[in-house]
């Protein structure tokens, strides 16, 4: 049977319900995703690594800290693991608090299965959406780095639309200097265009 | 002894007073003790008229009052005197009662005679037990009422195993669509959803056991004093929703011997109920009245009846049934404790349709059994 999903993402559950949390690292197992599961906030926190890519299946109503407060600790983190709140019917109005403060999605237990894999298939592609973005930020931003303050300077004025005579005029140096730079600037990027360039600055000052 | 008609005013005042009055000469000798006095501190006037007002004080009033006149006559200073303070004061039976004491200087009296005014602060003590008493059973009826939020709970903590079974059931599901489905743990699944089924089992059977288990603290109650109770809890609700409340007393209904708190449960959820049904009535028309009065020789009748669209006939015959709710956010529990309740205290629980619309609901309870 092939996986759902790549072997590298990993479903992560939090409930402090042991049967619970049993039942669905197994439900989640017959529908071939890995799960790992902890029985609170503070085990899971212990235990996070931001860099690992998956989802979090996150009980609303717990003992200690709630599903609520871990949320907003992994707010305060800045983690971007996408959440799925798992909730009682009686819940609700707090479930929409959780969705205002960022969760992805929630779901009213019991749940039937398909619900359960298609909001964690979504919410995985997401993750994996969101990782691949930030990679390809850090990379630019990498590139970026290389660029002599000057280059950047002419950087900007490229995204400004300036014409390689407006730039010599407004940097005070020949058309030919300006030349020189863009060379530069488009060998130190990798870019293959100008318009690859710009966005590429867009991207990075995201 | 005759007496000016300025005296036998005098005489009358101190006769009707309700508080305590003594009269004193500068030895400390009492010259006269109020029908208020003798019934305060149980001495008959003419047993204590010539005494040492001393003997009315616990110690160390009583071995230091002396020095306390002596010290005034001597220079003028008052201890007590038109100031009034709160001591302690001691009965023929030896027992100590709290009074606020008043002492004034007869104008004019040469030598020195004093007056007394002492009034008995137990009753205010009393009331203000009384008062904290009344509080602390309000304060624990108002958390039983919220019988829905406790079946709210209930929800919650059935759910949980019935979210595990529910997931358990659907894997063992998806692993046998698999061409070599793991059997031990197929298996092991299995073996989880029975364990949850009898969870969920053992948390019904602790419900059913709540009310049973609360042993029920019997004594005699006035029927009319717990729902008067009742109706204060529940007034603004009413307000709230434009209800009418009204109560009407049968005068002169023998005591009940329940748990007041948990007939007040019942009754506090079946105005409750009648509160709600009254939201699709007009304006006006919406009115709950909650009537005592005793049906037969052994028991007495409270009903609570509303004028609003009634029970469905269709459900009439199940409405104490549980979980039976016609209510979007109900449980279908109230009325069922509400019977539990009633019949452990061996009354009956009945709904009648009320004409010409509305709802009635019966509680009968036996009467105190006097010749017992």
């Amino acid at each position: 049977m092939k996986p759902a999903q790549p072997p590298s993402s990993l479903v992560l559950v939090v409930d402090d319900d042991e049967a619970v949390r049993g039942s669905l690292k197994l439900l989640l197992k017959s529908a071939g995703l890995t799960a790992c599961a902890y029985p609170s906030a503070a085990e899971f926190l212990a235990a996070h690594d931001d860099g690992q890519p998956g989802c979090l299946l996150l009980d609303i109503r717990m003992p200690g800290m709630s599903g609520l407060e871990l949320q907003d600790e992994l707010n305060r983190r800045g983690a971007i693991i996408p959440i799925i709140f798992i909730t009682g019917h009686a819940d609700v109005p707090m479930a929409v608090e959780a969705m205002r403060r960022g969760a992805m999605d929630f779901l009213q237990k019991p749940f039937r299965d398909e619900d359960l894999i298609n909001r964690v298939t979504r919410a995985l592609a997401r993750d994996r959406h969101n990782r691949a973005q930030l990679e390809a930020r850090d990379t630019i931003r990498g590139r970026l780095a290389r660029l002599t303050p000057r280059e950047l300077q002419v950087l900007r004025l490229l995204a400004a639309g300036k014409s390689n005579k407006q730039m010599a005029g407004d940097l005070g140096v020949s058309q030919r200097t300006v030349e020189i730079h863009r060379a530069h600037l488009m060998h130190k990027t990798e870019a293959t265009s100008v318009a690859q360039l710009v966005r590429m600055l867009l991207v990075a000052e995201r | 002894m005759t007496q000016s008609p300025a005296n036998r005013e005098v005489q009358a005042l101190l006769d009707v007073a309700i508080d305590a009055v003594i009269i004193i000469d500068q030895r400390g000798t009492i010259e006269s003790f109020n029908p208020a006095a003798e019934k305060m501190f149980g001495y008959g006037s003419e047993e204590i008229l010539g005494s040492n007002v001393s003997l009315l004080m616990p110690e160390p009033d009583r071995s230091a009052h002396d020095s306390y006149i002596a010290r005034y006559l001597g220079s003028g200073i008052p201890r007590i005197l038109g100031i009034g303070r709160e001591v302690a004061a001691c009965r023929k039976d030896g027992s100590i009662i709290p009074v606020a004491l008043a002492v004034g200087r007869i104008r004019d009296s040469d030598p020195a005679r004093f007056v007394g005014f002492l009034h008995d602060l137990t009753i205010r003590r009393h009331a203000a037990e009384e008062q904290q008493h009344m509080r602390d059973r309000m304060s624990r009826v108002s958390h039983l009422a919220t019988l829905g939020e406790m079946a709210g709970a209930i929800a919650h903590e059935i759910n949980q195993p019935l979210a595990a079974i529910s997931n358990y059931a659907l894997a063992c599901q998806r692993l046998l669509k698999r061409t070599d489905p793991a059997i031990a743990e197929i298996q092991d699944a299995l073996q989880r959803i029975s364990g949850q089924a009898l969870r969920a089992a053992g948390i019904i059977r602790r419900v059913r056991s709540l009310v049973r288990a609360r042993a029920p603290n019997c004594e005699p109650c006035d029927v009319n004093a717990l729902i008067q109770e009742v109706s204060a809890l529940i007034r603004s609700e009413a307000r709230l929703q434009g209800v009418e409340l009204s109560l009407e007393f049968a005068e002169g209904l023998p005591p009940v011997e329940v748990d007041g708190i948990q007939i007040q449960q019942v009754l506090l959820n079946l105005i409750h109920n009648s509160i709600e049904a009254l939201t699709t009535v007009a304006d006006g028309e919406r009115r709950v009245t909650v009537r005592t009065a005793k049906t037969t020789p052994d028991e007495l009748t409270i009903s609570v009846i509303d004028s609003g669209p009634g029970v469905d006939p269709q459900l009439a015959g199940r409405i104490f049934e549980p979980f039976c709710t016609t209510k979007e956010q109900g449980t279908g529990l109230g009325l069922a404790i509400s019977k539990s309740i009633i019949e452990a205290h061996r009354g009956r629980l009945l709904h009648l349709p009320n004409r010409p619309s509305g709802a009635c609901f019966l509680v009968r309870l036996p009467v105190v059994d006097r010749a017992r």
